[in-house]
């Protein structure tokens, strides 16, 4: 779900391989984005680990996405994102070079120092070319030059350096895989096919070391993986999306999403309520509030963010607030994607079912600056 | 000062002829060697300029073994990442076929372009009609997804009427692409190499593009720390695999500009020759003056100024003359340079580097150089007669003084230095080269020169007792004049007329050396171009950016039904040496060449036997020239570098070869695949059936390529002319440096005659009231300074032919390392003789019409 603003930058080439293709300047004909030979997201897909860990180089968009809230041996605050992108651009090139490109390799790395109160970013854009970034099927090993996740018997190794920062985590599975959506299919749109197959590791208990303006920290935390892969995902009108991942005291993880419009629509929700003994229960959208509050505004990209929520559920029943560890976790991608958006660490309180709840999560929030998604569609 | 002004400075306004002609003289001469340095500086900045721009901010690179990195061992390198940013590179040349119907060179550079940007300073104009200012990589995405692709520079793609989205033809080797401008770039970074003669593709499409797939031609790298880049490089080294090196970018501009050294050395050393013909005139102009004013002098002293002071006066003159001569040679000196380098730059693309020569500006460096040579010589020049001058004793002012006195006060020290110049000469001669350079060779050559000139004023006395009665019996009594006339001026005369003798010795000996090395290449020529035909790419590929041959060509080629054996070859230009000096590996079919080539061996005695023993083995056939300069004969063993790492090739042969100064390794094309991959070869020789006519199959290969072919094919007998061409291109900025320095020595005889029929004004008064007529003083004077010229071009020649052999034995075998056969292009000499004698005649006219002058006047008086 989180990727969608990498989707961004995939629909800008797709729009742009329209343009070649109705105006013939193409030098191969490449039909619409579903008959040139990508698989879509429909039902019947059966999940099984650790092979869907892998990768699935027959659809066109996969992500893998690591977040998580850390603390030091002193009580020192963390939090950190990985998350490793494979967008499919032509699934049989015609050149016989290496270099030829069939997938783009993306990748983040963020590390928040919440008591420093400063944000580390860095991210790499790779082709698959003679293997400096790539993805394996079958089992879960998928890396963007050294930087890396792969499964260790059961563990899930993260490594990720930039030259003052990263991290190098392992992270336990905790709760079975959630499902999202009916049996692991999202409907991202209304047209069918506008899909994915999503699930999630939602309470990971991980240990490791944070590189932090280059000093070593030992720490423990937990976090929470997303893996996603389809073919087509978004419809026209969407500006962009507010996406929340929170893990409760009492045991309980909440994935929530609105999708805005700029049509006057509602946003379109959706979430997963995840209970401490692993089961899974849709939360349907009509039980979904999402209220927000306190603005922050970016020195770097002009946006204006709420970094401060109020999320009221209906089934189970919650009143949840929702405040960022430090104001200043945006991601200003100008070098290289170019899609400037908020992503951080959060923390949570409020109550469920009537008893008090705290919690730590994740908070993305996209299309607040730039050019609206819908442009990318016209 | 007022003195200098007074005696120096009026003295020489009131001769202008004179001071023109020495200031002319030291003008050309610094010019001369102004414009080479210049022109020099120029071919070799450009490659580097073109480099510089390229390379942009990178610090290191890794290089293979002349082909390339191989993609197996470039996987291996990701902990470069550690340094700095990684980015492998394709970089080549094409031709872009314009909408205007011309086609221009330019080089392509296949680079990742997503990993690329940080590297170079490119900015893309517009990606879409939208005209977007600064475009992100992301944009660069439609590029990577169509191998039709290219980026040009908005500068190239505006003057020849190419559009963005609209098509471009490239043409790579005898292949055109149909490609689509993607992308229009601003006029900054690489995008500002020659012109805008840049293209960006992807490295996926520049592997298509130039058959070079699983290979990169270097990979950049731009470190993180640039200040470390010492201890960086050596840790990179280390852990590098074998096959690959790291190295600077400006590296390949020292290689280059070291592969020139040989040629711009000599060049440059020639250039001082019109130099020091002028130096001569100082020291004319200045023995002159002091001759003729001794009384002034006399007087000067006798007014009380002191030897110092005089001392001072004319060297003073000498300075004056050297300044002017500087200040006005600087920039005729840059003038010419643009001349020197259409000249040059011909020889250095065909035979070195392609480069887009240009003349750097004039800078202070250059002004400098042109004063810091030009006075100290012109100082030392002047230093004996001023001396001479300071030596004037004040009883002089008043005492009766024969001009011509010193004529008789006969010396033999000049004999003695001679003899030791010589013998200098012979000495240095058998000197080894200093760096791979003639350093002695060129010391032993001034010294015969000294030692030439130094002999000049015996030889005039010598001709002088001897020449009276033949000039009296064939040229009447103006011969006899003229005999008296020169005898009377022999010391003057001879600083001039050796001058004279030094510049026309360099031309016969240059002459010789040229028509030596021409002769030699002819029968090599005629002994080693044994196929009947030739097939190339255009009409020349330029060095270091070859031009190849496609599979369907070559297919089609061979399918012709007379054509017998085809021998495709391809150059690399590959490091040698501890000093990594570049050395062309070649690849040909030893086989073919074995049963129908004709290679010009030298050793060993039965090297065919050997070559064969070589067909598809770990074995080499090296030119005489590698054997020279690398100190290898044949059945020795060389190491060369691979992209497999450093492996031994056993010397089968050494054969003759003039192609290049370089040094020549070929291989069996087998031989080199199995090490260096399969490339395309750039050229092939086709061996024909023997009743067929080359000339048809020529046609018929040419028709069945389809008229828009871009192969070239030569029969034998055109490519034996062509190379002629290229040769005699070579050496013709050779003959121009020389000439100018014959006009200044030509022009320093004139003036000297001039001098002479000033101070007789009288004698010729009394001549004709003698009975002398107008036209008979003409004669004289015309007799006096054809005499001179023939005189001068004698001793030249026999001193050319010493000169000519220093060149071709020493500072040829130095420099170059081949082996010239002695020819004496006897024509040519017989010609230049006769233009000297008419030339320096032509330069009596002038004297010849002031001396008709001044005696009428003095008559009419």
């Amino acid at each position: 779900m989180r990727g969608w603003r990498f989707v961004c930058v995939v629909a800008a080439l797709l729009a742009v391989l329209d343009v070649m293709v109705s105006t013939g300047v193409g030098a191969q004909d490449r039909g619409a984005t579903t008959s040139d030979g990508w698989r879509q997201a429909t039902s019947g897909y059966s999940m099984a680990f650790p092979r869907d860990h892998g990768s699935h180089p027959d659809y066109r968009i996969e992500w893998w996405y690591y977040t998580g809230n850390l603390e030091s041996a002193d009580g020192g605050r963390y939090g950190y994102q990985v998350t490793f992108f494979r967008v499919g651009v032509d699934p049989a090139p015609e050149n016989p070079s290496a270099w030829a490109v069939r997938d783009l390799f993306m990748a983040h790395l963020a590390v928040t120092d919440v008591d420093g109160g400063r944000q580390w970013v860095a991210e790499r854009l790779e082709r698959g070319g003679i293997g400096w970034a790539g993805a394996r099927t079958g089992t879960l090993e998928v890396w963007n030059g050294d930087w890396q996740a792969e499964l260790v018997g059961e563990s899930h190794s993260l490594v990720a350096f930039d030259r003052e920062f990263g991290v190098e985590l392992s992270l336990d599975p905790g709760k079975p895989p959630v499902l999202h959506g009916e049996a692991g299919l999202s409907q991202k749109g209304e047209t069918p096919g506008n899909a994915s197959h999503y699930y999630s590791l939602t309470r990971m208990p991980t240990t490791g070391r944070l590189l932090i303006d280059g000093d070593e920290v030992e720490v423990f935390g937990t976090s929470w993986m997303d893996h996603e892969f389809g073919t087509s995902f978004l419809e026209p009108g969407q500006v962009g999306w507010d996406w929340f991942s929170l893990q409760l005291d009492d045991g309980s993880d909440v994935m929530l999403f609105q999708l805005r419009r700029n049509d006057g629509r509602a946003p379109r929700l959706a979430g997963t309520w995840v209970a401490p003994d692993g089961t899974t229960r849709i939360i349907q959208p009509g039980d979904i509030e999402l209220a927000d509050g306190r603005r922050w505004t970016s020195p770097a990209s002009g946006a204006v963010y709420p970094v401060e929520w109020r999320l009221s559920l209906g089934d189970p029943s919650a009143e949840l607030g929702v405040k960022p560890m430090l104001d200043a976790q945006e991601l200003y991608t100008e070098e290289s994607t170019g899609v400037t958006y908020w992503e951080g660490a959060v923390e949570v309180s409020g109550e469920v079912e009537g008893r008090p709840v705290r919690g730590l999560g994740y908070l993305e929030m996209t299309g607040y600056v730039g050019r609206p998604m819908s442009e990318f569609f016209r | 000062m007022i003195l200098f002004r007074r005696f120096i400075g009026r003295a020489l306004w009131r001769d202008p002829v004179r001071t023109a002609v020495t200031v002319a003289g030291l003008t050309l001469g610094v010019a001369v060697v102004l414009a080479i340095r210049l022109a020099n500086t120029g071919s070799v900045r450009g490659f580097e300029r073109a480099l510089e721009l390229v390379a942009g901010r990178t610090s290191l690179e890794l290089v293979g073994a002349g082909v390339g990195v191989a993609e197996p061992a470039l996987a291996e390198l990701g902990w470069l990442r550690e340094h700095g940013r990684v980015s492998p590179v394709i970089d080549r040349t094409a031709l872009v076929l314009t909408p205007d119907g011309t086609e221009w060179p330019v080089r392509v550079l296949g680079v990742d372009i997503l990993r690329d940007q940080p590297f170079r300073d490119y900015r893309l104009l517009q990606i879409t009609e939208d005209n977007l200012d600064d475009v992100r990589p992301q944009d660069f995405l439609e590029l990577l997804v169509d191998p039709g692709s290219l980026i040009l520079t908005e500068q190239f793609a505006s003057r020849h009427g190419l559009t963005l989205g609209g098509p471009a033809r490239l043409v790579v080797g005898d292949v055109v692409h149909e490609m689509s401008v993607r992308g229009l770039l601003r006029d900054e970074g690489p995008a500002r190499v020659v012109d805008g003669q840049l293209a960006l593709v992807d490295i996926a499409t520049a592997q298509w593009l130039f058959a070079r797939i699983g290979w990169v031609d270097r990979v950049e790298l731009q470190l993180f720390e640039p200040e470390a880049i010492d201890e960086i490089e050596a840790k990179v080294s280390a852990r590098l695999p074998e096959g690959v090196q790291v190295q600077r970018p400006a590296q390949r501009g020292r290689q280059v500009e070291k592969m020139l050294a040989a040629f711009h050395f000599n060049l440059n050393a020639l250039s001082y020759i019109a130099l020091i013909v002028g130096v001569f005139l100082v020291y004319n102009t200045v023995a002159v003056s002091v001759i003729a004013r001794r009384r002034e002098i006399g007087t000067l002293r006798a007014l009380g100024a002191t030897r110092g002071r005089v001392l001072r006066l004319f060297l003073g003159e000498a300075a004056a003359l050297a300044l002017v001569g500087a200040g006005l040679g600087a920039p005729l000196g840059w003038l010419l340079a643009q001349g020197a380098v259409r000249l040059t730059s011909t020889t250095v693309n065909t035979l070195y580097v392609t480069s887009a020569a240009t003349v750097p500006s004039l800078g202070l460096a250059d002004l400098l150089l042109a004063l810091g040579v030009t006075v100290p010589l012109a100082l030392l020049a002047a230093a004996q007669p001023a001396a001479e001058a300071a030596a004037v004793p004040p009883i002089d002012a008043v005492r009766q003084i024969d001009p011509s006195a010193q004529a008789r006060r006969a010396s033999r020290r000049p004999q003695v230095v001679a003899a030791v110049a010589f013998a200098v000469a012979a000495w240095c001669s058998t000197r080894p080269p200093v760096d791979g350079l003639p350093l002695f060779g060129l010391a032993a050559a001034l010294a015969v020169v000294l030692g030439a000139a130094m002999l000049v004023p015996a030889l005039l006395s010598w001709l002088q007792r001897v020449g009276r009665a033949p000039l009296a019996r064939w040229l009447g009594v103006e011969g006899l004049l003229a005999h008296a006339n020169l005898s009377a001026a022999v010391s003057r005369l001879a600083v001039s007329v050796a001058a004279l003798v030094v510049s026309l010795a360099m031309l016969a000996a240059i002459a010789i050396m040229i028509g030596s090395f021409r002769e030699t290449v002819a029968y090599w020529v005629g002994q080693t171009l044994q196929a009947d035909l030739f097939v190339a790419v255009g009409d020349r590929a330029p060095v270091g950016a070859p031009l190849t041959i496609s599979a369907d060509t070559e297919a089609q080629l061979a399918s012709h039904p007379q054509v017998r054996a085809i021998d495709p070859f391809r150059n690399v230009d590959l490091p040698y040496g501890p000093d990594g000096d570049l050395i062309i590996l070649g690849a040909g079919d030893f086989q073919v060449l074995l049963d129908y080539g004709g290679l010009l061996f030298k050793a060993p005695a039965d090297a065919r036997t050997a070559m064969r023993a070589a067909v598809d083995a770990d074995a080499v056939v090296v030119s005489e020239v590698f054997a020279n300069k690398h100190g290898v004969s044949a059945g020795e063993w060389i190491s060369l570098d691979t992209p497999g790492g450093r492996r031994s090739f056993k010397v089968a042969a050494v054969y003759y070869d003039y192609s290049s100064d370089r040094g020549l390794v070929v291989m069996d094309r087998r031989t080199f695949t199995r090490h260096y991959g399969a490339l395309r070869p750039t050229g092939m020789t086709l061996y024909l059936d023997p009743d067929a006519d080359p000339d048809g199959v020529r046609d018929e290969l040419l028709a069945a390529a389809g008229p828009d072919t871009r192969l070239f094919i030569q029969t034998n007998a055109t490519l034996r002319q062509e190379v002629l061409r290229i040769f005699d291109a070579t050496f013709a900025i050779t003959y121009a440096l020389e000439a100018i320095a014959i006009v200044v020595a030509i022009m320093g005889v004139a003036a000297t005659l001039l001098t002479l029929v000033l101070e007789r004004r009288h004698e010729l008064a009394m001549l004709r009231l003698v009975g002398a007529g107008r036209r008979q003083i003409r004669r004289m004077v015309i007799i006096e300074a054809t005499l001179l010229g023939a005189l001068s071009q004698g001793l030249g020649l026999v001193v050319g032919f010493v000169l000519s052999l220093i060149l071709i034995y020493v500072i040829n075998v130095q420099s170059f390392g081949w082996t010239i056969q002695f020819h004496l292009p006897v024509g040519f000499l017989a010609q230049s003789t006769l233009l000297v004698a008419a030339t320096t005649g032509l330069a009596g006219l002038y004297p010849a019409a002031v001396a008709m002058r001044t005696s009428g006047g003095d008559r009419e008086r």
